[in-house]
C-alpha cells in the first residue's frame, strides 16, 4: 500500500515569553493509503497540534511531513496553502462552514478554490442529493441542524478527492444520534470510496470504527493498535 | 448596513466632485455663451488684460472708440466697463454706455421696463430676476452702492446686470476708461480686415474675433490658478475622504472575517485569492458608490436649480469617468492594507477567532 502521509521525527514547541511548551515531540507516523487512523487522548496532550502540523496549518519546530510525497513542513505558507488546496481535507468540531453562504455554496466555493475557479454544481447537486439536503440547497448553515451541518462540512471537506481527510473531533458538538449519522457517513466514506482518514476523537466509540488506533499523551505516540487489537468496531456499536 | 453607509459615503465623495465640475462647468459654459450672444464681430481690450475677465485689471480710454469707429468698415463701437461685485452675490456687472450697446446687440428685448432713465439704474436679465425675486423699482445693491430696477430683459447678451458706464467709471474711481471694446463690422467678411488694421493702429492692444473670444475666456476661467486650484484641493480632499472610508470599512470587514478567513485558508485558499476577495467587495462598494453619488449628483443639480434657478450646470464625460475611476481607485487603494493583512492571517489563529 502507498504512503500518503509520513511524519518524520515530528516536534512542535511553543513559546511564551522564556517559557517553552512541548506540544508534540518526536511524532513519527505513516499512513498508508485507504487507512482510516483514529487519534486518542486526553485533552492538551497535543491530538490538535498533530493534526495541524500533517495537514499544513502550522510548521512544526523540527520534523518533516510528506503528503502523498510532498512536504508540507516547509515554512512557506504559499507552498502549504497549495498542498493543503489539492490533497488534504479538513474537518472540524465548529463545521466551520461560511455562515453567509448556502449549502450549495458552501460546497461550490471548496471547489473553487481547489479547481482555481470553476465551479461544477452538477456534482455539487449530486453530493447534496446523497446527503439528503437536496431541499435544503440553498439553506443558510444556521438554517441546517448540527447533524446536518457536519454532514455539509464531511462532504465540502472530500468534495475534490483529496489524499487525505483530517477530521477534528467531527462529532464533538453533536448529540448521539447525529454522531450516529456522521460517523457511519465518513465509515462508508472509508469503506466505499478508501478514502483515507486520520480522525481525532476523545469517543472511544466513534475511535472503533477506525482500522487503526493510536493513543497520545504529553506529545508523544505511546501506543498504536491495529484493528483486531481492541474489539471490532461492529461488535462494540452498531452504526 | 456597514456596506450600504460605506458605498453612500463614497457616493458624497462622488457627487461633492461632480456637483463642483458640474456647477463651474456649468457657469462657465453659460458665460461664454452670454459673451458669444452680444452680437459684437470683434472684441478689442487693453494692453496687459486677462482673459479672466473677473480678474482683469487692465483698462484703456473710451476715446478709443472714436478711433476705432472711424475704421473703414466698422458698423459700430460699443466701450464697456467689467467690474467683478461682490455685495449680495458674486458676479461679473457691465458698465455700458446703452446707445452703443444697442446698435451692437441690435438692443434688448425688454420683458418689463425700459433703458437707463438716471445714473442709478439697474438693468437685469429676467433669470437674475427671477432669482432674486426682483421687480421694476427694487432696490439692488451692487458694489456698495444702491440702484433700482429700470428694466427687466431677456437673458443671453453679454450680463446678467447692467448698470449705466459713467456710474461705473465713477464707483470704480477710472473716469472715461474701459475694459473692453466691443465691435461689429458692416459685413462678417470684412472682419478679418478690420482686425488686421486693429492689430496695425493698436499693437499692444489684444484683438480677438468673437467666435473665439468666448471659448478662450472659458478655457481660460477653466485654467484660471486659484479655481483651478480650489478645484483639485476639493477632489483630492473628496477622493482622500473615499480611500480612508474604504479603508476601515474593509479593515473592520477583515477584522470581523477572521474567522471565515481560517476557514477559506484550511481550505487552500492562497492570499491571491483572499485578497481578491476584499478587493472586489471594495470595487464592488465603489462602483455602488459611484452609482449613488450619480444619483446624489444629479438630485443635487434639481436642489440647487430649484434654489438658485441662475444657477448652470454642465457635467463633461470626461469628468464623469474620471470621478468613476477615482471612486473605484480610492476604493482598490482603500481596501489594499486590509486585503493584505486578511491573506497573511495564521489559519490557526484565524479559525480559532471568536
Amino acid at each position: 500500500m502507498k504512503t500518503i502521509l509520513e511524519a518524520i521525527e515530528l516536534t512542535k514547541i511553543f513559546k511564551t515569553g522564556k517559557i517553552e511548551v512541548a506540544a508534540v515531540q518526536e511524532v513519527s507516523l505513516k499512513v498508508r493509503e485507504g487507512e482510516f487512523i483514529a487519534i486518542m487522548g486526553p485533552s492538551g496532550c497535543g491530538k490538535s497540534t498533530l493534526l495541524h502540523l500533517l495537514g499544513g496549518l502550522s510548521t512544526p519546530t523540527s520534523g518533516r511531513v510528506l503528503v502523498d510525497g510532498e512536504e508540507v513542513s516547509s515554512g512557506k505558507d504559499a507552498v502549504r496553502t497549495d498542498i493543503r488546496r489539492r490533497k488534504i481535507g479538513f474537518v472540524f468540531q465548529r463545521f466551520n462552514l461560511l455562515p453567509t453562504l448556502s449549502a450549495q455554496g458552501n460546497l461550490e466555493i471548496a471547489q473553487e478554490i481547489h479547481r482555481n475557479g470553476s465551479r461544477n454544481r452538477k456534482h455539487v447537486e449530486e453530493i447534496l442529493n446523497l446527503l439528503g439536503l437536496e431541499k435544503k440547497t440553498h439553506h443558510k448553515p444556521s438554517e441546517l441542524s448540527g447533524g446536518e451541518q457536519q454532514r455539509l462540512a464531511i462532504a465540502r471537506a472530500v468534495i475534490n478527492r483529496p489524499a487525505i481527510l483530517l477530521a477534528d473531533e467531527p462529532t464533538g458538538n453533536l448529540d448521539t444520534r447525529n454522531s450516529m449519522v456522521v460517523l457511519k457517513m465518513i465509515q462508508e466514506l472509508n469503506r466505499a470510496l478508501s478514502q483515507t482518514i486520520l480522525m481525532i476523537t476523545h469517543n472511544p466509540e466513534a475511535a472503533s470504527i477506525a482500522n487503526r488506533l493510536i493513543e497520545m499523551r504529553d506529545g508523544r505516540i505511546v501506543s498504536q493498535q491495529q484493528d483486531g487489537e481492541w474489539n471490532r468496531a461492529e461488535d462494540r456499536m452498531s452504526l | 448596513m456597514r456596506s450600504l453607509a460605506t458605498a453612500l459615503a463614497v457616493g458624497v465623495e462622488v457627487a461633492l466632485i461632480l456637483l463642483l465640475v458640474s456647477l463651474s462647468s456649468g457657469m462657465l459654459r453659460e458665460n461664454s455663451k452670454r459673451i458669444s450672444g452680444v452680437g459684437a464681430d470683434i472684441v478689442l481690450q487693453p494692453p496687459n488684460s486677462s482673459l479672466v475677465l473677473a480678474a482683469s485689471t487692465g483698462a484703456m480710454s473710451v476715446k478709443i472708440a472714436d478711433l476705432v469707429s472711424r475704421i473703414e468698415k466698422v458698423r459700430a463701437v460699443a466701450p464697456v466697463y467689467l467690474q467683478l461685485n461682490t455685495s449680495g452675490g458674486l458676479g461679473l456687472v457691465w458698465g455700458i454706455d446703452l446707445e452703443s450697446f444697442d446698435r451692437i446687440t441690435q438692443g434688448f428685448i425688454y420683458l418689463e421696463g425700459r433703458g437707463f432713465q438716471g445714473p442709478n439704474d439697474v438693468i437685469i436679465d429676467d433669470i437674475y430676476a427671477e432669482g432674486r425675486e426682483l421687480r421694476l423699482g427694487d432696490e439692488v445693491k451692487l458694489m456698495n452702492h444702491a440702484f433700482h430696477v429700470a428694466g427687466i430683459v431677456e437673458h443671453g447678451k453679454g450680463s446678467r446686470v447692467f448698470i449705466p458706464i459713467g456710474t461705473m467709471q465713477e464707483l470704480v474711481g477710472t473716469p472715461r476708461q474701459a475694459t473692453l471694446m466691443l465691435i461689429t463690422c458692416h459685413q462678417p467678411s470684412d472682419i478679418p480686415q478690420v482686425t488686421a488694421e486693429l492689430e496695425r493702429r493698436l499693437k499692444s492692444y489684444p484683438v480677438f474675433d468673437m467666435s473665439s473670444f468666448a471659448a478662450q475666456v472659458e478655457e481660460a476661467n477653466r485654467d484660471f490658478g486659484p479655481i483651478k486650484f480650489f478645484t483639485n484641493t476639493v477632489v483630492f480632499i473628496a477622493t482622500l475622504i473615499g480611500f480612508f472610508i474604504i479603508f476601515l470599512s474593509m479593515y473592520t470587514a477583515t477584522t470581523e472575517r477572521t474567522h471565515e478567513i481560517g476557514i477559506l485558508k484550511s481550505l487552500g485558499a492562497n492570499q491571491g485569492y483572499i485578497s481578491l476577495l476584499f478587493l472586489k467587495e471594495a470595487l464592488m462598494l465603489g462602483g455602488l458608490g459611484f452609482l449613488l453619488g450619480l444619483g446624489l449628483t444629479f438630485g443635487g443639480r434639481l436642489f440647487f436649480q430649484w434654489l438658485m434657478p441662475t444657477l448652470h450646470h454642465q457635467l463633461p464625460l470626461w469628468w464623469l469617468l474620471f470621478t468613476g475611476f477615482l471612486a473605484l481607485f480610492s476604493a482598490g487603494l482603500g481596501a489594499l492594507y486590509p486585503a493584505l493583512r486578511a491573506a497573511r492571517q495564521d489559519p490557526i489563529e484565524a479559525l480559532a477567532y471568536e
